[in-house]
């Protein structure tokens, strides 16, 4: 049945995606939401939320607030908040409770700019799609506010889109995915989402974007047009150390599409016979071999590799609970928007 | 006041009363502060038992989440613990399930379609509601009887309705309510009773079992020691039900309403002469006499010691833990014990322990937990040595913790006896200098 998911539990929605780009960045993120949302995104798609402290706070929604439509109490709230704390910005993040009353978010903005006097920004997501949608409307609405053409562009300066631990193998890869490019003669990389806002204002400057993820690409194309930067994606410091032959195999690899397709590359060098990339997530049509499938169901996954279709399947291990008739090799390569591990 | 916690003390919020309770220890005032401290309170899937893992306290149950993949997020957690695989299912809401309610509709084909990939025929398909189908209203009961008849077992309706939190019924005391909802009218058993509160068993050291016994009781249920659903439905049989936590007082109302069974409540406490009393009123009530000294005196002898050995430690309270944070500040200041601060979510019914408070330590500093301003709480070194709770071991790291989150839980004497000894453990071996 349509809809129905018997194995494979829900992935990270998406105001966890929204949510991770704007951690950290001195902003207050508010959920709007009764709390669940909020603890979900908290408890268990951030990583850092551990290590690291973050304003980000649960509107804490009640039937009567959801009734009645007491946005006026919520920009209450956020002013009190604000009043507590040295934010640089406030963002709306939408759940399933505004998008079933049908939260209208620009007045919400104009309403809460009005008091706060600080830079407000809405991201009107439902909790019905998945985390990538969330990054992207989040990323597109961080550089429509803040990325300004802020001087001549650095010819050796480059930046780095998508670098969320959603979809990340490592919490270190931004710092891998940096030194790797000041080696490659970058002598400044910008990756968007650390150091405070400071590296999203700088976005008109940079010479290149590197987008690690295709959440990021509306926003490589919007700052592409905006101020003209160019992009390429690649996911550069994939590295597996699979003790595994796989000359002439026939390889499915379920992940973030521009991952897959780095680890693809290597496996076709490493002289598998055929490499299909497969993806609940966004697939780019750019980025996209024509044989590559988009997923929507749980059940699209098993018709196409619960069989002997596939020598091995790559993807993250909580895949393989649907997989009971599969008998090839599974390789785990762990998606942090699918299991919560790293 | 910009990057400072608040935080008032316990005179100041005694002298306010419990009709002016400052606005920022009221969590529907202000956003809330999902800190990991906190975060029991917003996502209890997460930690312990929320509505979806204490909805599959049923034995031979599975649970179908009917709602948007985002309510089902943390339950990839809970699908692997031990006991909870392959017994949670998703239907995945659209935006066109939402507008057209066609979600509703598909529900008895999707319950049969989970009883159809299992081994074995579930006992009860739970279904698990969220804050979407509470916007809808949706007649869940209705719904569910549908789909029972559909299938051929018991379905049942099971709220997570997180807006309805500080409401009348919150979505735990809903759940409570729906797990014992499949009970059906028995002859009635004069030495047996139910222990309603916990989704956890009690500890087996606690006295609870020999002074019931004392009393004639013979058969003593709870359900989360009951391993097949014949078990479970004898709990319809008990002559009373005792209700260790005010989450079960509705679950407990309707098995008065509907089997007749009566309830007499108890309260989780570590004050020792409040134990004490608390089963003398027990005894007094079923007509009987007990003997509680033995269990008593191993409480007190824990405390005691503790008492004479770490004396000069200073407590700081958390509410992730298995008590009341309130009652147990007071028990500890009670047996000479300084306690400097409290993180909890204030209520009126904590008053009772406040105004105690008050005349004892009256610069007990009580913070709230869901505050925005707990951002900015920082350990200021040594101030704290003791912790107890895991959410005041959040915000003092360096100081020795004794978390209290265990699942088996606590009770009467018995969790006194146990809580000194841990903190004893504790102090002894990672305490330094503290003794």
């Amino acid at each position: 049945m349509k809809g129905l998911w018997k194995y494979i539990s829900p992935f990270a929605p998406d105001q966890s995606g929204a949510c991770s780009v704007f951690y950290g960045l001195g902003g207050i993120v508010v959920i709007v939401d009764a709390g669940g949302c909020a603890g979900n995104v908290c408890g268990f798609d951030e990583p850092r939320w551990f290590g690291k402290k973050s304003a980000i706070f649960s509107a804490g929604l009640r039937d009567m607030d959801a009734i009645l439509g007491r946005d006026t109490l919520l920009v209450e709230k956020l002013c009190a908040a604000a009043a507590d704390t040295n934010a640089m910005f406030a963002v709306f993040v939408g759940t399933p409770v505004p998008a079933v009353i049908g939260t209208d978010y620009q007045a919400l903005r104009r309403m809460a700019e009005k008091k706060l006097r600080l830079p407000v920004m809405t991201v009107d997501t439902t909790g019905m799609n998945l985390y990538d949608v969330g990054i992207e409307k989040a990323y597109l609405e961080l550089f429509r506010t803040f990325a300004a053409a802020s001087g001549p562009i650095q010819p050796e300066t480059v930046g780095v889109i998508g670098a969320t631990p959603l979809d990340m193998t490592c919490l270190e890869d931004p710092l891998h995915i940096e030194n790797m490019l000041i080696g490659q003669g970058w002598s400044r990389v910008l990756i968007y989402g650390r150091n405070g806002l400071s590296n999203i204002q700088q976005a008109g400057v940079v010479a290149k974007n590197l987008v690690i993820a295709p959440a990021g690409m509306a926003a490589a194309v919007y700052l592409e047009k905006k101020f003209g930067t160019p992009y390429t994606t690649a996911y550069p410091v994939l590295k597996k150390n699979w003790v595994c032959d796989f000359t002439g195999k026939k390889i499915l690899i379920v992940h973030q599409q521009i991952l897959a397709n780095a680890l693809r590359q290597q496996l076709l060098e490493a002289g598998a016979s055929a490499v299909t990339v497969a993806s609940w997530f966004m697939l780019n049509a750019a980025l996209k071999e024509p044989y590559d499938i988009a997923l929507r169901e749980e059940e699209d996954f098993i018709q196409l590799a619960d069989n002997q279709t596939y020598d091995i399947v790559i993807g993250d291990g909580l895949f393989r609970k649907a997989l009971k008739h599969f008998m090839g090799m599974y390789l785990e390569l762990p998606h942090f928007a699918v299991s919560g591990r790293m | 006041m910009k990057n400072k916690p608040y935080s008032i003390t316990i005179k100041e919020l005694v002298e306010r009363g419990r009709n002016n309770i400052p606005e920022e220890c009221i969590s529907s005032t202000h956003l809330i502060y999902n800190s990991p401290a906190a975060l029991a309170f917003n996502s209890p899937g997460a930690e312990g038992f929320g509505v979806k893992r204490a909805g599959l306290a049923i034995p031979g149950s599975v649970m179908l989440l009917i709602g948007p993949g985002c309510c089902g997020r943390n339950t990839t957690i809970l699908s692997e613990m031990s006991g909870y695989s392959d017994r949670f299912f998703f239907y995945i809401m659209d935006e066109t399930d939402i507008v057209t309610g066609r979600h509703l509709t598909k529900i008895p084909q999707a319950v049969k379609e989970v009883c159809e990939a299992l081994d074995t025929l579930p006992t009860v398909v739970m279904i698990c509601m969220t804050c979407v189908d509470a916007l809808l209203g949706t007649d869940m009961e209705r719904v569910c009887r549908k789909a029972a008849m559909y299938v051929g077992i018991p379905v049942v309706p099971c709220y997570m309705y997180a807006l309805t939190r500080e409401g009348r019924k919150p979505p735990m005391v809903a759940v409570r309510q729906a797990v014992y909802s499949l009970l059906e009218k028995r002859e009635k058993q004069a030495s047996m009773v139910n222990i309603l509160g916990y989704f956890s068993p009690l500890m087996n050291e606690c006295e609870i079992y020999p002074l019931l016994r004392q009393m004639g009781i013979k058969k003593i249920n709870e359900l989360s020691r009951c391993k097949t659903i014949e078990e479970y439905k004898s709990m319809a049989a008990a002559n009373f039900n005792l209700i260790l936590h005010p989450e079960s007082r509705l679950a407990a109302q309707d098995l008065q309403e509907k089997l007749g069974i009566p309830s007499i409540e108890l309260t989780r406490m570590y004050q020792i002469d409040k134990i004490q009393k608390q089963y003398y009123i027990l005894a007094k009530t079923l007509g009987t006499v007990i003997d509680d000294s033995i269990y008593a005196a191993e409480a007190r002898n824990a405390v005691t010691k503790f008492v004479q050995s770490h004396k000069n430690v200073i407590f700081a309270v958390g509410e992730m833990m298995n008590g009341n944070s309130f009652e147990l500040a007071l028990a500890l200041v009670r047996y000479g014990l300084c306690v400097a601060e409290i993180y909890s979510n204030l209520g009126t019914e904590d008053y009772v322990f406040l105004k105690q408070l008050a005349a004892l330590s009256p610069n007990t500093r009580v913070f709230s937990n869901l505050s925005p301003s707990m951002l900015y709480y920082e350990d200021t070194g040594n101030r704290i040595h003791v912790t107890v709770g895991k959410d005041a071991a959040y915000y003092h790291p360096h100081a020795v913790h004794v978390l209290w989150t265990e699942e088996e839980q606590p009770f009467g004497y018995a969790g006194v006896t146990k809580l000194f000894k841990k903190l004893q453990e504790a102090l002894d071996t990672e305490g330094g200098d503290l003794q």
